[in-house]
């Protein structure tokens, strides 16, 4: 892998990883928004956690694990459930790591 | 200050992940040097492992970076849906938080928004300490990737899948938002076995698919 095909990558994706990110703060800031559009973008954050979720756990890596055996589902539960009792991110996110590697080791 | 203290969970969760990346790019034959320079500037998370995926497989550069772009598109929605609250802002600090914009910093931005108490300094906190936790990662990941060894010893595969868990019970509040989270849900589960069918979505499309089909049935819906 050459050095110039790896840093014409890094240029490029920083550029392009901004041109998605920034004109939509730029444009729509500007605009008065119709309220169905409004409505419409109150259900944006849901939509993207649940189908990033899903596909975390439920197709790991791409492929289909919907299985009792799935450690990414066992650990999402408790997860979930950590999360909803402690309203703590931090508390969350470590425990659920935990959970999953003893998960996994008990799965083999 | 506050804007730290909220993002320091996202700099924990990011700092293991980091080092994934570090050891894997390190791995495919990045110096340590590239490995860093683009987790500061690209930012990306899904969209780097899947740019060293395709790397190793010898893609063409413009394959890899829309490979990445597409994936990423779904920041497209997050900034037209913070766009509201950061109208009065100058474009200079717009700039700042967009390129400091990922999954998490726009889930804790927008549960800290809902509870009124957010401001564009709390958002530039979350997003600072976010890239820092991400950037830092890199570098022991790629400065140390015989210590750290295989990544995934360490949980490391549950690092997002978690966060994204959490973050999600905080921000589907509400019945409708339920709704729509469990729609989406479905959505990035059943769309690609209609490759059955030979109805193939490539898997980087998936998200912003679910994502727009499950919102807009949610504002259609739920009026």
């Amino acid at each position: 892998m050459s050095t110039t095909y790896i840093w014409a990558v890094i240029v490029l994706m920083a550029i392009a990883n901004f041109a998605v990110r920034f004109p939509p703060i730029a444009v729509v800031s500007r605009l008065r928004l119709p309220e169905p559009f409004v409505r419409w973008l109150s259900y944006v954050p849901a939509a993207v956690m649940g189908s990033l979720v899903a596909g975390e756990v439920l197709r790991p890596g791409g492929e289909y694990l919907i299985t009792l055996r799935n450690p990414y589902l066992l650990a999402a539960l408790p997860t979930a459930l950590i999360y909803q009792r402690t309203r703590s991110f931090l508390g969350a996110t470590i425990a659920g790591m935990l959970i999953f590697v003893g998960i996994r080791a008990l799965l083999g | 200050m506050r804007g730290v203290r909220l993002g320091l969970p996202i700099f924990l969760g990011y700092v293991p992940v980091g080092a994934a990346f570090g050891v894997i790019a390190t791995a495919i034959g990045f110096s340590a040097l590239q490995a860093v320079v683009c987790s500061a500037t690209a930012l990306a998370g899904a969209g780097q492992f899947i740019a060293l995926n395709l790397m190793k497989e010898g893609a063409s550069v413009l394959a890899v970076v829309a490979a990445t772009t597409v994936v990423n598109l779904r920041y497209m929605l997050f900034g037209a849906t913070l766009s509201p609250h950061l109208k009065d802002m100058p474009l200079g600090n717009q700039a700042l938080l967009a390129f400091m914009l990922t999954d998490e910093t726009f889930a804790v931005n927008v549960s800290d928004r809902r509870t009124g108490a957010s401001s564009g300094a709390s958002m530039a906190g979350v997003g600072a300490i976010a890239w820092a936790g991400w950037v830092a990662g890199t570098a022991a990941g790629a400065l140390a990737a015989s210590l750290i060894g295989d990544p995934s010893r360490w949980g490391v595969d549950f690092a997002m899948p978690a966060m994204f868990t959490a973050l999600l019970i905080a921000l589907a509040e509400d019945r409708r938002q339920m709704a729509v989270a469990a729609f989406a849900a479905m959505l990035a589960i059943g769309l690609p076995a209609l490759s059955a069918l030979g109805i193939i979505i490539p898997s980087s499309w998936l998200i912003v698919i679910a994502s727009i089909g499950a919102a807009t049935v949610g504002a259609v819906a739920f009026r």
